[in-house]
């Protein structure tokens, strides 16, 4: 349960860069699947994959309801965290250094079109595989590669240009 | 084969992932090498992709799952009253673990028994280390003195009942020829009816008398032995 919770929260939260709105949407995603769970099939994939698959669904929708002020509640949200929580002067160099990354990169997430982010966040943040996320996104397996590289060359561009350095 | 800029960047995660065929990947190795635009995208995106693979999973908060399973499985009852003071008791009945409960307060009240000051209430003094130690080593003395002293007692005993034995074991012969000799005949006349004048010591053979009897003849019988033995 708390693996999944997790995922969920983390695919959230890298999509929608806002803890609260992250953690309302999972409560939703967990009772969707409880309320569902009877129209379950296998042919959803496995269990965790279906799970990402409602949480993505979930997502969207979210994502058309806030299309409009998603931008500056993204930059409101990911400011203070990076000044005031993850100060390397409070933390060890290596775990400031991740956490400053970590934070780094969920701002350039944010400028990245929905497609390609979530792409990408499915690949290499959650780890899924490209039949994986063929089955979440439900779009042939080309579109799903076009769209995580498209994605990586997008994010890697949009963070040099925040002047990110990945070492 | 012919490599160019739009198919670097079209085939970079399939590079990336391994994906392209030992020509392709040749073709565009190739290419990088020739081309510092397109080395520098594939270090960054490389780079990039390997960080994201690294960076663990966000942690959700700890009230969570909390508030999930209260919104799918309904808010939980919580007990009441003693309940909840005495709720876990069920899970001491367990066979198991009750026996391990019930050797550790005997092991417990062992020890305790042994380094506790005797005739007295435990105080919290009695807690220091050194009082413990002190403690402990008057117990080790005190049990070596009572096992001397019952030794020793026990010597006594089996001392008398092998002289005792010695005088009756010939029931109707002389005490007197029945006890050891030591020493040299005595040169004065020993009379059997002046050194035993009560008659009743032949009744020491009798268990029942035993006690009695060795009351009477280590009493009668040690002046005489003193008697005889001086020169």
């Amino acid at each position: 349960m708390r693996r999944h919770a997790r995922r969920v929260y983390s695919l959230c939260y890298r999509f929608t860069t806002n803890a609260a709105a992250a953690e309302d949407l999972s409560q939703e995603v967990f009772l969707r699947v409880y309320k569902t769970l009877a129209s379950y099939q296998p042919a959803y994939g496995a269990f965790p994959t279906w799970l990402t698959s409602v949480t993505r669904n979930l997502l969207v929708d979210h994502y058309r309801r806030t299309r409009c002020d998603r931008l500056t509640d993204s930059l409101d949200d990911a400011m203070p965290r990076l000044e005031d929580v993850h100060s390397p002067a409070r933390t060890p160099d290596k775990l400031a250094q991740a956490a400053e990354l970590s934070e780094q990169l969920q701002r350039g997430l944010a400028r990245l079109s929905p497609e390609l982010r979530e792409a990408v966040i499915l690949r290499d943040l959650q780890g899924l595989d490209y039949g994986e996320i063929r089955t979440v996104l439900q779009v042939p397996e080309g579109t799903v590669k076009s769209r995580i590289n498209r994605g990586r060359i997008e994010l890697a561009r949009v963070l040099e240009e925040m002047g990110v350095r990945p070492a | 084969m012919d490599w160019h800029c739009t198919a670097t960047e079209e085939r970079l995660s399939d590079f990336l992932d391994g994906a392209l065929s030992p020509e392709e990947a040749a073709a565009f190795s190739a290419h990088a090498a020739g081309c510092a635009a397109c080395a520098r995208i594939i270090a960054q995106v490389g780079a990039l992709v390997s960080q994201m693979q690294q960076i663990p999973l966000t942690e959700e908060p700890v009230h969570l799952v909390g508030k999930i399973l209260d919104a799918t499985l309904g808010p939980r009852t919580t007990q009441q009253g003693w309940q909840q003071w005495f709720g876990w008791m069920p899970a001491i009945w367990q066979p198991r673990f009750a026996m391990g409960l019930a050797t550790v307060a005997a092991s417990l009240a062992i020890l305790v028994h042994a380094a506790a000051p005797q005739g007295r209430n435990v105080s919290l003094a009695d807690l220091n280390p050194a009082a413990l130690v002190r403690m402990a080593n008057r117990q080790v003395h005190l049990t070596y003195a009572h096992g001397a002293k019952f030794v020793s007692a026990l010597r006594v005993v089996y001392e008398i009942q092998s002289r005792l034995g010695a005088q009756t074991e010939p029931v109707g012969a002389p005490v007197r020829e029945s006890q050891p000799q030591p020493d040299p005949p005595s040169s004065e006349p020993h009379d059997r009816s002046e050194a035993n004048p009560h008659p009743r010591h032949h009744e020491a053979a009798d268990g029942s008398m035993l006690a009695f009897a060795v009351a009477n003849r280590w009493s009668e019988s040690l002046p005489d032995r003193f008697t005889r033995s001086r020169p």
